[in-house]
């Protein structure tokens, strides 16, 4: 719980796209109005906490949208629990990226 | 803005993340490379207006791009970190004997390279005969004055000695010495007995055999440092004039760097006959037999019979404390650090207290081995290191390269043998691993009331020390306690003994 309690307002921010549905890298920066200095490092301290897990996208599906391959972020447990608590510490979170925005991946 | 625009722009682009790419760790580097590189395609498309490619866009997309360097940076921190909690190499034993070697080897090989260090490594260029004292009025406080008048010395050499059997005389006076090669130079010339280098048994360089004509003419050794400024290090030197004030002298030799340890700074040597020498300087004195066994101190007393001065008082001084070399002074300093020590730190290592356990004699000896190999490597590092110092900047002996010598082995090995007795005290008794992770516990305003201090634990399981704040009646020191198997769960992953 110490861990959760500490977690920033970005990091949070970050964990409330990815959990809407914003799971790669650039759409984070875009949903979140954040720059790329603050986003990569921070999605890298998340990882690191084992609060959202990494994945490459299939090749072939990259191959068939004539684009590079992404790698995707999800949450993991620990990432949901972190992120419910989170949300009780900035009740805004949730106003600024709504959870229902799921977008299709 | 045209096609070849946004091609040049986009090769800057890729290269900045090649580039950028080399600050990630190793490992990690092709798949960071990989997601930046979709990344910024992600971007690129994002910020395209149709076809068209502005400034505006090809600015974002480079601060886009400048974003990549905080992420590598962040990488490797982790990395970094990451290495510090589970590298079993990173507070091991081995890590710090290892680190001590390296800083060695590094003072040691800068010590082969310094001229100055060479020159003081070996004691037999400057070590001059035990038997030779240095005659001085025993009203002077200074051995490095000069007192006797060569008149004196004249009188001695003819006059029968009882425990004397040999004398040489010097005097240092600063000279205009000119050659055809080099400028003219002032130079403090040591204008000394013919006898002086021979008594002394200092040896020379590039000498020449002299023959009776030229031997009428008086010799003149350089030092090495005049020799290579003002003679080009001419390896032909030996046999050419040089003018020395109004008379002439032929180079006879060079002096290797460092020999000369005797009272007054040379730079050159002038050996002439007695008559020819005036003023007032230093008699070097060769013991007889009766007088090595009137020497039983390092400075003695002399009273001259058949005097022409009744009240003159005259002084023996050994040249022992001269020609100590660097050793010396490192023995002397090592001996006052092992002095202090106690003001700066505990030196006490016996504060373990295993109420239910007792380290094996083979942990203890390891321990023991431990520390020994520590202040082992130590003394050679502050040796080296403290010469290194000292003859930075300078070639050859002189006084401040030996205060500095002493002044830097001093400090060194005072705060090398400190930080060795503290690193002992925070490694575990079993691994030798330092302890890591401190927590702070209890308030500091409870002290007398219960436990406040830092706990410290193995990574590997074995122990947990404990560290008052502040030393009370019941825990003055720090403590020790051995983590049994109930612990084990907690490190899993790591070996516990």
């Amino acid at each position: 719980m110490a861990q959760e309690a500490k977690l920033s307002h970005t990091a949070a921010l970050i964990l409330q796209a990815i959990n809407a549905g914003f799971v790669y890298g650039f759409s984070i920066m875009e949903m979140t109005g954040l720059p790329s200095g603050t986003v990569y490092p921070a999605m890298r301290r998340l990882e690191r906490d084992d609060l959202i897990r990494s994945q490459w996208e299939k090749q072939s599906i990259a191959d068939a949208e004539q684009r590079p391959a992404r790698k995707y972020y999800r949450l993991t447990a620990t990432g949901k629990t972190t992120l419910d608590s989170s949300r009780r510490r900035y009740p805004l979170l949730e106003r600024l990226i709504p959870s229902d925005e799921v977008k299709q991946v | 803005m045209n096609r070849f625009a946004a091609w040049i722009c986009s090769t800057i682009e890729g290269n900045t993340l090649r580039c950028t790419s080399l600050l990630a760790p190793a490992q990690q580097r092709a798949e960071w490379r990989q997601e930046w590189r979709a990344e910024l395609w992600h971007a690129r498309e994002a910020t395209r207006i149709g076809e068209e490619i502005t400034w505006k866009t090809e600015w974002e997309m480079l601060r886009f791009c400048s974003g990549a360097i905080q992420d590598a940076l962040a990488l490797r921190r982790l990395a970094w970190e990451r290495r510090e909690t589970h590298s079993a190499f990173h507070g091991s034993a081995m890590e710090c004997l290892l680190l001590l070697s390296a800083i060695l080897t590094a003072s040691y090989s800068l010590s082969l390279v310094l001229p100055g260090v060479r020159a003081e490594s070996h004691p037999s260029l400057y070590k001059v005969n035990s038997d030779l004292i240095l005659i001085q009025d025993a009203l002077a406080n200074d051995d490095s004055l000069a007192t006797i008048p060569i008149e004196k010395y004249k009188v001695w050499k003819t006059r029968r000695q009882r425990y004397f059997d040999g004398f040489a005389f010097y005097r240092v006076a600063r000279e205009v010495v000119s050659t055809r090669v080099a400028a003219n130079e002032r130079l403090h010339v040591a204008h000394g007995s013919l006898n002086l280098f021979w008594m002394l048994g200092l040896p020379t360089r590039l000498s020449a055999a002299v023959g009776e004509a030229e031997g009428r003419t008086p010799g003149l050794i350089l030092s090495n440092e005049v020799w290579q400024r003002n003679f080009g290090a001419d390896p032909l030197i030996s046999g050419k004039m040089v003018k020395i004030g109004r008379s002439e002298a032929r180079v006879i030799g060079v002096a290797p760097p460092g020999v000369w340890r005797l009272p007054g700074s040379v730079d050159a040597w002038l050996l002439e006959k007695d008559n020819a020498n005036i003023g007032v300087g230093y008699v070097i004195a060769h013991l007889s037999a009766l007088g090595k066994s009137e020497m039983v101190a390092r400075r003695v007393q002399i009273t001259p019979s058949n005097a022409d001065d009744p009240d003159e008082e005259l002084c023996g001084i050994s040249f022992a404390d001269r020609t100590k070399g660097p050793f010396g002074f490192f023995q002397f300093t090592i001996f006052l650090s092992f002095l202090a020590l106690p003001a700066i730190t505990s030196v006490s290592l016996g504060e373990s207290n295993f109420c239910s356990y007792r380290p094996s004699w083979t942990n203890r000896l390891c321990r023991w081995m431990f520390l020994s190999t520590k202040i082992a490597l130590l003394l050679p590092t502050v040796y080296f290191a403290s010469l290194d110092l000292a003859y930075w900047h300078t070639m050859t002996y002189s006084i401040g390269a030996q205060y500095v010598q002493l002044g830097s082995s001093f400090t060194m090995s005072l705060f090398g043998l400190r930080w060795i007795f503290l690193d002992q005290r925070n490694r575990c008794p079993v691994c030798l691993r330092r302890v890591t992770h401190p927590a702070q516990v209890g308030l500091a305003g409870r002290t007398f009331l219960a436990w406040n201090g830092t706990e410290l634990i193995c990574a590997d399981g074995h122990t947990l020390l404990h560290v008052p704040a502040l030393p009370t009646s019941w825990f003055d020191t720090q403590r020790w306690l051995y983590l049994d198997t109930s612990w084990k769960f907690l490190f899993a992953g790591t070996s516990v003994g």
